[in-house]
């Protein structure tokens, strides 16, 4: 795989080009030192924090004047408070500020969007629609421009096109939606171009420059295409592309490479022409709603807290699970499998963010500082601790379902995993004991993703006869459910009304779908934002991704050099049964496949 | 009110036939008689040993459940199957009832009388309720029900009076009128005079009559004034007297007194919700908890009929003993089982831990007159039977401790008003602050919005909801107070029962969980009895607030000077 990454080496003469803002390799190491003894002062030292500061006063403004429910006020409320403490830090930050936050230069400022990769579907299914998203809802500065960069030949109009079929307004603001969406669309642009070509780089940056208009340009590239070519374009985009005004950013979403090595090379060859500060590394789960809540459960209720250790906690289950296979797009999936494309990934974030200590703040280092802490003190996944299964097909009602290997872009004898179930442990004071098991699968019975905290027995209950003999059915369960219908719900015993004691277990509900009538903002549109935004809290710092690599790679490559042979199981199961012996073995029980599902 | 159930004598001679002709309510001469006393005992074993062979539905099978897991003591012979012949002479506390399951099950009989039958709560309530158990099946094959009252009255004219307050409930409608014709039928009617032994003896052998051979258990429902519980003791209003004047002539097993909060299904929960989940009990201290809330308020005054209220007043009506009742259960120890005595052992521990209340921590209120456009509000003065002058609180609040190792420095906050803004029962539990909230910074400068609270609603609307901090979904970051809710109406489709069919089952039945203790009685007197006299000695004028709001200001001050905002009037809700 190290191969694929080789064009950072071999280009590397080139990365000392002046146009990028931090390339300078002394202040580069020195501020990298200084990183492990000060959290917060790194962003103030890069130029480019003043026009984010800028950008995010000016959204502010617009959704103040907008917003009749003061939501975004609050959310101004968290960066005032993290800013509060960096300009204490730099006091002479401050003086670049005022004049910014001064009315007349507000329009000044421009953002260009990049999208490269444009024609791919995640561009067209999820991208652009965020993008739009985030400009109805007034997030994005009054200038924007996006543009589309890919390999094929495409005017701007047939871009606009195919853009257009995906964008849709959310329910409570269908208005004028036809009207935003031709502002918008009079603000999307194409520049076609190869992926490795420092020239047609340098067409579009012409071209961005002529958007711009001389405002102060914040520049914003959203990779959307394969990880072979993530070098070449960071290269050629960071050399020719830059923004000289303000900042550029670069977003990258997995893969991360494949272990541990290949993942370091490619964070290697990305910082020989970005910052640290400069990548964004997406994971989008940790954009959902659920998972962004996950840590204000915690913290700002007093209730769970002291809840939330093994004293009381049995174990913790992460689960995701597709009702559908590759579907014919399996090649991509193949090479990577689904401990690489889900669990070392999503489910690991999730634990990180569930498990870890609480942050000295909320400001993304500390948040991340405390990831890397409980990520670190995780024991390397064992192979006795994980079962693999890969789908087989399967006939249902006269339908028939193709199995893994029947995709006809999946190598006949492949065995890479299409399901995996895995029990981590973390050894601190805080889990010691606790397993944490996870599961992801796809073409089984079932679309979800959801937390379950599964609480001990009540010692010396006092109302155990009204159990019966199954004390598991009669413990605490808390589910934070990411997908689909969003919900938290508590699982309590309770009295079933009447005249006899009779307990069941009840749930107290929140659904958030009656509680929150509004339409739930898609984990791209947070995380856009939120990279706009310089808010890096939900994006994972290099150090995290090391940290989760050595978590899995040793597995990865045993069962690869294994061979080992993944446990069939037909198309729309509920996945291998050695999922429950290895849970079994750790006293757990699934609790997404309980008789009181759900 | 109260209930006495008395076993007829089955154990006492060999006959079931008692020689004697008065009823037999005083088992004044020795031993013998005060193991009789516990022949309700026999009764729940008949009854039990019948409703699991005969009931379908779970729901009387479930409450002999409880019984066997509460009840361990009293249960095992049952459970061990132990030989049914034993010396009657012997009436030590198991053997009687083993004894009686020997008569067989159809041999079983409860009568169960209705004291004061023409009154408003019979007719209501205990009616209704008995009728509810029947068509719940959790009635022995055989009763019988007789009212008894000084209007004249004859046996179809009482059936016609209680057939206007029965239903059925909702999933049961099928067979509704055969259900009432066939509990009709059981009904009698008796009329005497209360303080009348001949009387009596005319309704013992009525009794005696319908309870033919069988094994009869007798169950007296007293509703009727306090002033002639006993007539013994018509001139004593005072606990401690009517609980010795009684004893005259029932054992302590004998007397079921009633409160009917404590049938109330989130009070009976309220142990359940402590006791069977993990998560609450940690929480349940000083620790975390910064105070307790227990609100009870109706919305509508006296409506001409003051005249029982007005020598009495909310603080006794409402808040020594239903509040009181609900705060010890909320704040006992963990009992050693949930046996009855068990259970009301830990709750005199904790009343007797309790302060006994200042004046300084009352605030009454009587309600005014109040226009509401066209519509006009009386004061309870207005009342016809109420005096003129009369300073009875109808309106109070008070803040109560408990000095042990759990609650020491947490206000337990009461409240019970009539003529207020809303009718509702509720137990509110306010959290502590998160200590170095990370959030603090997106919950505005007050924090005291932003604690978590565990709502336990007892009426209307069954429910119970933890608020908790929430984020709301979007992209900014901002908070909100959303529930963790489980509200049961919408959970549990089936009809709550009445408090009132829960306590007559479990007097029935010989299950006291649910009853006073009279140790309980007077270690609830003894908190409110100093503060109380107070009150009437130094003629304090209640604080006056209008008919329909909600309450008076004073109430705030109580709770401001312990910290404490009242949670039913907050923004939340």
């Amino acid at each position: 795989m190290a191969g694929h990454l080789s064009p950072c080496s071999s280009s590397s003469s080139s990365s000392s080009s002046s146009s990028l803002n931090f390339s300078h390799p002394s202040s580069f190491e020195l501020r990298k030192s200084l990183d492990k003894f000060l959290v917060l002062p790194r962003k103030t030292q890069e130029p480019s924090w003043v026009p984010r500061i800028r950008s995010r006063n000016s959204s502010r403004k617009s959704f103040q004047l907008k917003s009749s429910n003061g939501h975004s006020l609050s959310s101004v409320s968290l960066h005032d408070g993290s800013s509060l403490v960096k300009e204490h830090f730099k006091p002479n930050v401050q003086d670049s500020l005022s004049p910014v936050n001064s009315g007349s230069e507000k329009s000044e400022l421009t953002y260009s969007i990049t999208v490269v990769g444009a024609s791919g579907d995640l561009a067209k299914k999820k991208i652009f629609p965020a993008i739009f998203a985030l400009f109805y809802e007034d997030c994005l500065p009054k200038n924007f421009t996006v543009f589309g960069y890919a390999r094929t030949k495409m005017t701007d109009e047939e871009l606009r096109m195919m853009i257009s079929k995906t964008l849709t307004c959310r329910i409570d603001k269908r208005e004028n939606c036809e009207d935003k969406m031709n502002q918008f669309l009079k603000r999307c642009f194409y520049h076609s171009g190869q992926y490795n070509s420092e020239e047609n780089f340098r067409e579009l940056d012409i071209k961005l420059r002529e958007k711009e208009a001389g405002r102060l340009a914040n520049r914003l590239f959203y990779l959307s295409i394969p990880p072979n070519i993530f070098v070449d374009v960071v290269r050629c985009a960071s050399i020719m592309a830059s923004s000289t005004s303000g900042w550029t950013r670069v977003i990258v979403e997995k893969p991360f490479g494949r272990d541990s090595e290949s993942s370091g090379e490619l964070t290697r060859c990305l910082k020989q022409y970005l910052n640290e500060d400069q990548i964004f590394r997406i994971d989008h789960y940790l954009g959902k709603e659920l998972v962004e809540n996950l840590s204000v459960l915690r913290f700002s209720n007093l209730v769970f807290e002291p809840l939330w250790s093994r004293n009381y906690i049995r174990n913790v289950q992460l689960i995701f699970s597709e009702d559908f296979g590759t579907e014919g797009r399996g090649g991509y999936f193949d090479h990577y499998g689904i401990i690489r494309d889900i669990m070392q990934n999503h489910l690991l974030q999730i634990l990180a963010l569930f498990a870890m200590e609480t942050p000295v703040s909320l400001d993304a280092e500390d948040i991340r500082n405390e990831k890397v802490k409980v990520l670190r003190s995780m024991r390397p996944l064992q192979l006795e601790d994980v079962i693999v299964g890969q789908y087989k097909g399967h006939s249902k009602g006269g339908k028939s379902f193709p199995g893994y290997t029947d995709d006809p872009t999946v190598p006949k004898d492949s065995l890479t995993p299409t399901f995996a179930a895995a029990a981590l442990f973390i050894n601190n004071a805080r889990w010691d004991g606790v397993p944490f098991l996870m599961k992801a699968g796809k073409a089984l019975h079932t679309k979800r993703a959801e937390i379950r905290v599964q609480f001990r027995h009540v010692p010396g209950n006092l109302y155990k006869r009204n159990f019966g003999t199954d004390l598991d059915k009669a413990t605490n369960e808390l589910v934070l459910r990411v997908q689909p219908d969003e919900a938290i719900y508590l699982k309590i015993n309770n009295k079933v009304p009447g005249l006899g004691m009779r307990l069941d277990r009840s749930d107290l509900n929140l659904l958030f779908k009656a509680r929150y009538p509004r339409e739930i903002p898609d984990a791209y549109e947070r995380l856009l934002l939120d990279a706009m935004e310089g808010e890096r809290r939900l994006f994972i710092r290099s150090d995290e991704l090391d940290a989760a690599w050595a978590l899995f790679s040793p597995l990865l490559k045993e069962l690869e050099e294994k061979k080992i042979v993944p446990e069939l199981y037909p198309y729309g199961s509920r996945g291998p049964v050695g999922a429950h012996y290895l849970a079994a073995k750790h006293n757990v029980r699934w609790g997404d496949v309980g008789n009181e599902d759900s | 009110m109260a209930a006495f159930s008395s076993a007829h004598r089955r154990s006492h001679a060999t006959t079931p036939y008692s020689p004697s002709s008065r009823p037999r309510l005083s088992p004044s001469d020795g031993g013998h008689h005060r193991r009789v006393a516990l022949s309700s005992i026999p009764s729940r074993l008949a009854l039990r040993a019948q409703s699991s062979s005969r009931l379908r539905g779970s729901r009387c099978a479930n409450a002999v459940r409880l019984h066997e897991g509460a009840g361990a003591a009293t249960i095992i012979p049952v459970e061990n199957k132990l030989p049914l012949k034993k010396s009657e002479g012997s009436l030590s506390l198991t053997l009687p009832k083993v004894e009686n399951i020997n008569i067989g099950e159809n041999e079983s009989t409860v009568s169960i009388t209705v004291v004061g039958a023409s009154g408003d709560l019979a007719k209501r309530k205990i009616f209704p309720a008995l009728f509810a158990l029947f068509c719940e099946d959790c009635l022995p094959k055989h009763f019988t029900i007789y009212g008894y009252a000084r209007s004249k009255m004859t046996d179809a004219e009482l059936r016609n009076m209680i057939s206007k307050s029965l239903t059925c409930r909702t999933h049961k409608r099928e067979n509704c009128e055969e259900k009432m014709d066939q509990f009709l039928k059981r009904c009698f009617y008796h009329s005497g005079h209360y303080d009348c032994l001949e009387n009596f003896a005319e309704l013992d052998k009525k009794l005696k009559l319908h309870e033919g051979r069988r094994i009869s258990n007798r169950l007296f429902y007293l509703s009727i004034p306090p002033n002639i519980f006993v007539d013994a003791v018509r001139c004593s209003k005072s606990s401690a007297a009517l609980t010795k004047a009684l004893k005259q002539y029932l054992e302590e097993n004998q007397i079921f007194r009633i409160d009917h909060y404590l049938g109330k299904e989130l009070v009976e929960n309220l142990s359940v919700l402590r006791f069977s989940n993990l998560i609450f009990e940690p929480l349940w201290s000083r620790n975390y908890i910064r105070n307790v809330q227990l609100i009870f308020s109706e919305d509508f005054g006296t409506e001409g009929r003051g005249g029982y209220f007005d020598s009495y007043g909310i603080i006794r009506d409402i808040m020594q003993n239903h509040l009181l009742q609900i705060l010890a259960l909320f704040a006992m120890e963990t009992p050693v089982s949930l046996d009855a005595e068990d259970i009301r052992n830990e709750k005199v521990k904790v009343l007797r831990c309790m302060k006994p209340l200042h004046l300084d921590d009352v605030v009454i209120g009587q309600y005014t007159s109040h226009n509401d456009r066209s519509t006009t509000y009386p004061a309870y003065t207005d009342d016809k039977t109420v005096p003129n002058g009369s300073l009875t609180p109808t309106f109070a609040a008070a803040a109560i401790f408990i000095n042990n190792a759990r609650w020491e420095g947490v206000p337990f906050l009461m409240k019970a008003g009539k003529a207020l803004q809303d009718r509702r029962a509720e137990i509110r539990v306010q959290f502590r602050h998160v200590p170095g909230n990370l959030y603090s910074q997106k919950l505005g400068t007050d924090l005291d919005q932003a604690t978590n609270e565990l709502v336990i609603r007892v009426q209307p609307d069954e429910a119970i909801y933890l608020m908790i901090n929430n984020k709301v979904p979007g992209l900014e970051m901002k908070l909100d107070h959303s529930n963790l809710n489980l509200h049961y109406a919408a959970r549990y489709s089936k009809e709550i029962p009445d408090a009132y069919e829960r306590l007559l089952l479990d007097a029935i039945e010989g299950e006291r969980r649910l009853f006073i203790r009279s140790d309980e009685l007077d270690a609830a007197w003894a908190i409110f009895t100093p503060v109380l006299k107070e009150i009437d000695e130094k003629n304090i004028v209640p604080e006056s607030y209008p008919y329909g709001s909600r309450g008076p200001a004073g109430a705030h001050r109580l709770a401001a000077r312990h910290n404490v905002k009242w949670g039913d009037l907050s923004t939340g809700q």
